[in-house]
């Protein structure tokens, strides 16, 4: 301040001493001494110290971000888009009992041409990248003799797996036997294994028909004609899991009261489909008995049938969602998928009660599916009296028959529910084939196509996710991200890799397990906790602290600055002003 | 020769033990299937007019340790079984309640009121079968698994600065126990819709279709209580869960006006009905319950004060004052006659009317009603001491908890049964846990008996105090105390400092205040229990309950703590004042050092010689207000003097809007 004010008057003063020296000097537009440089270089020292703390502040605000490999992301996602996944599959077309005119290539382009007619879009998810078909005929075949395959179905289905192996390399090789016989009748079966055949009599051209029917329609689609349950409806939950909760629902149990034996089902009937249907989810099974949990449904008696009819219009109202306490499971935490497959024992007052199909007939299974929730099956007890004497209700227990067949329809809807087909038979434009059922529940091929609908479901679904959620993070921009969220997209993609690394080897299996695992990673990513809370910490809110230091302070040094400089321009040119006079009159 | 007899005998004993085997196996097979539900309902007139109703269903189901969650059951909730599997929970009760146990009117020496009587809001304690490090990660889930099945906010319990881990007050001595409770918590029917989901019937059939929802949370008290045990036995088959769940309602019965005309209605007990009570009738046992019956309980102060009715009158006084006699005495009058009565084995003893609902058909309904004849004064038996809680002090700033103990007519009783005894003492446990905002100064703990200062030592017989440790653990005091059975009064005295919390850990309601959980008392050498000499009674789940020895047990009041609480917008505008200050001194700094002094006054002189009085007092002012900003650009002409609208100023607001306009474009 000292200087300053030992300053301001050698720049001011020498004015009035000047104009006494030179009268020419006008002291508003002249000076005679250079401006001076101080302030103007103080204000704008302020104004740079501003400007070089503002990274440093920027950076001090910044929020914890973890990087995301949006590059990654959106490649892959493009990848899944663009080119859908195809697997590689291998048929084999064995010919018995034919003469052979024709080469064997050109048998196996016929196969190949006849199937692309039949299936025309390859280029569908979860298809077989090519109809690759090797035609055997006759030679090597010495242990089917013509005479083997014609006795029962499940004999030849073992002794054909015992034939054929089943690839050493664990390879899916899909093979047809067709055996020329004399039977006029011509008995097309598909085994529970990879395998079919065709036994009869049968011009060539009718079996290479045939045999690419059963290649394109049953092998590679599952005989799922209409493909009435997509891909996308794939009820396997976020993690990975599927719960299959069984409810025994007496409708009233003032009427009767009816009981099953849970345990001995679970061990026999389940069990063996939860461990076939392991690579494509980890399935737990529960159960329990409710009472009092009448149907919200209308249903009226029909004499004809001589029961009481509920129609296919009244089945979104079946289910009683306010006394059906299907609770959900304790054991599901998480994005698990809860199936709800229900046994409901109508009471006194409806029994017995039968589902009227659309057509008029009455359903056979006397059940119902709801894709994504599960399957109701209504089940009536033998006689429809109520024993009037005993006070006390009975207690029955569905006999070991009734309930194997209950289970059996259960086991139907599963099917349907998982996207196949819940009967024995395909009926094609060739013909009729027989589809033997596995005790499993679920035959190798279908497991096959169910493997590949299931991998292709969980990379697209993985891929959207990735996809939302690298949008997500790009469109928040100040959002926290945590590690742990950077590391389980990174772990997403690379199972994703591994998946689609091993599609292309043919590892169903194991391309299945790290599809899983990819999906859930990514649907973890997305709901991290993180994400949902509301630490999200916005411009708003930064602007709306720092604002009032901020505006008024850098109002003052912007416009300290800006009046120095142009100050200091007046004054320049007055001092330039002088000195050009100066040299004028000098 | 000696070999045969033995090898004989040897056969016989093989034959014999593979038959019974054989005999077993179905046995066993339906012992593993077997899953048994029963309801119950408790009527029992209390003194001060009221009644209290108590349900009491109990299921029980086996408990199979497979690995996995596959248990089926017929009866049992799957959700519960599931709770018992996945976190491995030993006993754990979990109770609900709005309202206070009114211990001096309604009794405390009784199993109801020593198990059923619970602080009000939410209290949770589990047992859990895990190492010990594993405990509180099965506490925390379990809470939130709780809270989900129970609509209530039970995972509040999750943190740990709400849960403890006290080792007295029950009865197990295991580490594993844990301790919450929320004061807070309002309950109502979405907690005990829930609850009725893992009943079998629900509330559709049986007893609990009294449950009136209205009729409920009118009442004075309600309690709705689960209680869950697993009992693993050595053998797989015969472990087994144990569900007990019961409701617990105190309610007042409407006075019906009935033709009394020779005693004043007001001093009769409102007679009532179930009908009356809670508007319903039971139409029919649940028929999956292996038991279903209704109680109505006499209390032994009634039943003293019947036989002196009884006597006093003297009509009867010829006939045998059998059990029999007590359907048609006097006193009052049961609209539906019991099946059966028992009386206790003492000779002062209650009396237990049983009706089974099984005999009633569809069409009939059973209403039970009792009609009062006679104006009757008893009194409940009272628990040792009668406690309670309450707060001194004042400000914000510190207050004291006391805790008063009174003596009872009980602890009469009891010094008259103990006084061969040179010296009777009297047991008290009390479990104290407070809040880490709370902050209890432990020293400060002084105990007055008979309102004469004590020394601690002389009464304390063991001591256990977990100080609480901010925003971490809450504190937690254990005292095991003997007091001479003839001392009237005690009170403990503790003093507290109110803590303060941090802006985000504020209750929406900050402003209502804190609550301290309850203190629980219990009186470890009194035992509540019934004595039935009947064996059939064993059969019912609640009365074998009954005839249990439990432990005395009373909570005191649910404090309330005013603490200091912030104005909620202060951080910002903490923010916009020390911003703006700092703006100001800013500004004001640099606008110094810029300043030109010599330049001014020069320009102010020329001034001077310009102009009049007047118009270099309003240039002074508005140089003043202006900065200097005039002097400097435009050095030459002075401003005029109502120049507040200038083009600078009209420029700098465009300016301003235009940054507010371009702001508002780009930001979207």
């Amino acid at each position: 301040m000292v200087e300053e004010i030992s300053d301001s008057p050698s720049t001011s003063h020498p004015n009035p001493e000047n104009s006494e020296s030179s009268s020419e000097l006008d002291p508003i537009t002249m000076r005679n001494t250079k401006p001076g440089f101080k302030r103007l270089f103080l204000s704008l020292s302020v104004l740079f110290s501003f400007i070089l703390g503002f990274p440093l502040l920027w950076k001090s605000i910044e929020i914890y971000r973890t990087p995301l490999p949006f590059p990654q992301i959106d490649s892959f996602s493009s990848e899944i888009e663009s080119n859908p996944l195809q697997f590689p599959c291998q048929f084999q077309a064995i010919f018995i009992g034919f003469d052979s005119r024709v080469s064997h290539g050109e048998v196996g382009s016929a196969i190949t041409k006849k199937m692309y007619e039949l299936n025309p879009n390859v280029s569908q998810c979860g298809h077989c990248s090519s109809y690759d078909v090797s035609v055997v005929v006759d030679s090597s075949f010495d242990c089917v003799g013509s005479g083997n395959l014609r006795g029962s179905d499940e004999d030849a289905d073992e002794l054909l797996k015992n034939c054929l192996g089943n690839g050493v390399d664990g390879g899916k090789v899909y093979s047809v036997v067709v055996v020329n016989g004399e039977e006029e009748e011509v008995r097309t079966v598909v085994g529970k294994y990879r395998h079919a055949w065709i036994v009869g009599k049968v011009s060539e051209e009718e079996a290479v028909w045939r045999v690419a029917e059963i290649f394109a329609k049953v092998f590679v689609n599952g005989g799922n004609e209409g493909s009435s349950i997509r891909g996308e409806f794939m009820p396997v939950g976020a993690d990975g899991r599927i719960v299959l909760s069984f409810s025994l629902l007496n409708a009233n149990p003032q009427d009767w009261i009816y009981d099953w034996n849970f345990r001995e089902i679970d061990e026999t009937l389940l069990q063996p489909v939860v461990e076939a249907l392991h690579p494509i989810a980890n399935i737990t099974v529960e159960s329990q008995v409710l009472y009092h949990t009448p149907k919200s449904s209308f249903s009226y008696w029909n004499d004809e049938h001589g029961s009481h009819i509920f129609s296919t219009k009244d089945l979104p109202f079946f289910v009683n969602s306010n006394e059906w306490h299907l609770d959900t499971s304790v054991a599901a935490g998480g994005r698990s998928k809860v199936l709800q497959l229900v046994v409901y024992i109508p009471s006194a007052n409806e029994c017995p009660l039968q589902l009227e199909l659309p057509n008029g007939d009455l359903s056979k299974t006397n059940g119902f599916i709801s894709p994504m929730w599960g399957g109701v099956v209504v089940w009536n007890p033998q006689s429809c009296k109520k024993d009037l004497e005993s006070k006390d209700p009975v207690r029955h227990v569905i006999s070991p028959q009734d309930l194997q067949k209950l289970f059996e329809i259960l086991m139907g809807q599963l099917r349907q529910l998982l996207g196949l087909k819940s009967d024995n038979l395909y009926v094609g434009q060739s013909g009729t084939s027989i589809l033997l059922g596995s005790e499993r529940g679920f035959s190798e091929w279908e497991l096959d196509v169910l493997s590949r609908k299931h991998i292709c479901f969980n990379l697209l679904s993985c891929a959207t996710t990735l996809g939302s959620l690298s949008r997500l993070v790009q469109s928040l921009p100040r959002m926290i991200i945590m590690d742990e969220i950077g590391k389980q997209v990174k772990f997403s993609l690379e199972a994703a890799k591994f998946a689609l690394s091993n599609v292309s080897i043919g590892m169903y299996d194991a391309s299945a397990v790290s599809s899983r695992h990819s999906r859930s990673l990514a649907e973890d990513a997305f709901f991290h906790p993180s994400i949902m809370s509301i630490s999200y910490y916005s411009f708003e809110h930064c602007f709306a602290i720092y604002s009032p230091f901020f505006l008024p302070v850098s109002m003052h040094v912007i416009l300290a600055a800006l009046r120095e400089w142009k100050r200091y321009k007046q004054e320049n040119k007055k001092y330039l002003a002088w000195k050009t006079k100066a040299q004028v009159t000098s | 020769m000696d070999l045969l007899p033995i090898s004989l005998f040897l056969l016989t004993f093989i034959i014999f033990s593979t038959t019974t085997l054989l005999l077993a196996q179905p046995q066993q097979q339906y012992q593993d299937q077997y899953e048994e539900f029963s309801e119950e309902l408790l009527l029992k007139p209390l003194p001060d007019r009221k009644l209290l109703t108590h349900f009491h269903f109990h299921n029980q189901a086996p408990l199979h340790n497979h690995h996995s969650f596959s248990t089926h059951h017929h009866l049992f909730p799957k959700p519960i079984s599931h709770l018992v599997k996945k976190f491995h929970i030993k006993e754990m009760e979990l109770s609900f309640t709005q309202g206070r146990w009114n211990y001096e009117r309604w009794g405390g020496f009784d199993p109801i009121s020593s198990s059923n009587a619970k602080p009000p809001g939410v209290e949770l304690w589990a047992i859990f079968d895990v190492p010990p490090l594993q405990v509180d990660a099965s506490w925390k889930n379990l809470t939130h698994a709780l809270s989900g099945l129970f609509c209530a906010s039970i995972n509040f319990l999750e943190s740990s600065t709400s849960y403890s881990a006290p080792k007295w007050a029950f009865q197990s001595d295991l580490g594993s126990l844990r301790y919450g409770t929320l004061p807070r918590e309002a309950v109502c029917t979405e907690n005990l819709t829930p609850w009725l989901k893992l009943l079998p019937c629900r509330d559709k059939a049986g007893i609990s279709t009294l449950m009136d929802r209205p009729s409920i949370y009118r009442s004075f008290y309600h309690s709705q209580r689960l209680h869950l045990r697993s009992s693993i036995a050595e053998d797989r088959l015969s472990s087994r869960i144990i569900l007990e769940q019961t409701l617990t309602v105190v309610l007042q019965p409407d006075i019906q006006r009935a033709g009394m005309n020779y005693i004043s209605e007001t001093s009769l007990q409102p007679s009532w009905s179930l009908s009356s009570i809670f508007g319903r009738k039971i139409n029919g046992r649940c028929v999956l319950a292996k038991s279903s019956n209704v109680y109505l309980q006499l209390e032994r102060g009634l039943v003293t004060e019947l036989e002196n009715l009884l006597k006093d009158t003297a009509i009867f006084a010829a006939n045998d004052t059998g059990s029999e006699n007590f359907r048609r005495n006097i006193g009052f009058e049961l609209s539906v006659n019991p099946s059966k009565v028992h009386k206790e084995v003492e000779k002062s003893s209650s009396i237990l009317y049983e009706y089974p609902i099984k005999e009633y058909k569809d069409s009939e309904q059973f209403d039970l009603g009792l009609t009062w004849k006679h104006p009757l004064v008893w009194s409940s038996p009272h628990a040792p001491l009668y406690a309670s809680r309450f707060l001194t002090g004042s400000g914000n700033e510190r207050g004291a908890i006391a805790i008063s103990l009174k003596s009872t007519e009980s602890t009469q009783g009891f010094v008259a049964a103990n006084n061969v005894k040179e010296r009777c003492k009297l047991q008290v446990n009390i479990l104290q846990m407070v809040p880490w905002y709370i902050k209890v100064y432990y020293h400060t703990l002084k105990l007055f008996v008979d309102e004469k200062p004590q020394a601690v030592i002389d009464f304390v017989e063991r001591m256990r105090v977990s100080p609480s440790e901010d925003k971490v653990s809450p504190g937690l005091m254990e005292l095991v105390l003997k007091f001479p059975c003839e001392a009237k009064s005690a009170v403990l005295n503790i003093d507290f400092d109110k803590g303060f919390l941090h802006i985000d850990e504020y209750p929406p309601d900050a402003n209502q205040g804190f609550d301290i959980p309850s203190a629980i008392i219990s009186f470890p050498e009194f035992h509540a229990g019934l004595q039935f000499s009947d064996n059939s009674l064993r059969k019912s789940p609640m009365l074998s309950k009954f005839q249990e020895k439990s432990r005395v047990l009373s909570y005191t009041e649910v404090l309330l703590v005013p603490l200091t609480t912030p104005d909620f917008s202060m951080p910002y505008n903490v923010i916009t004042i020390t911003c703006t200050i700092f703006a100001l001194y800013f500004g004001s700094l640099l606008n110094v050092l810029r300043r030109r002094v010599g330049e001014e006054e020069r320009l102010l002189k020329k001034k001077d010689t310009n102009k009049g009085l007047l118009l270099q007092v309003l240039a002074k002012l508005s140089a003043k207000l202006r900065g200097r900003s005039s002097e400097s650009a435009q050095p030459q002409s002075p401003p005029p003097p109502s120049s507040f609208i200038s083009p600078k100023l009209v420029l700098k607001v465009v300016l301003v809007a235009g940054v507010a306009v371009t702001w508002q474009y780009y930001s979207q």
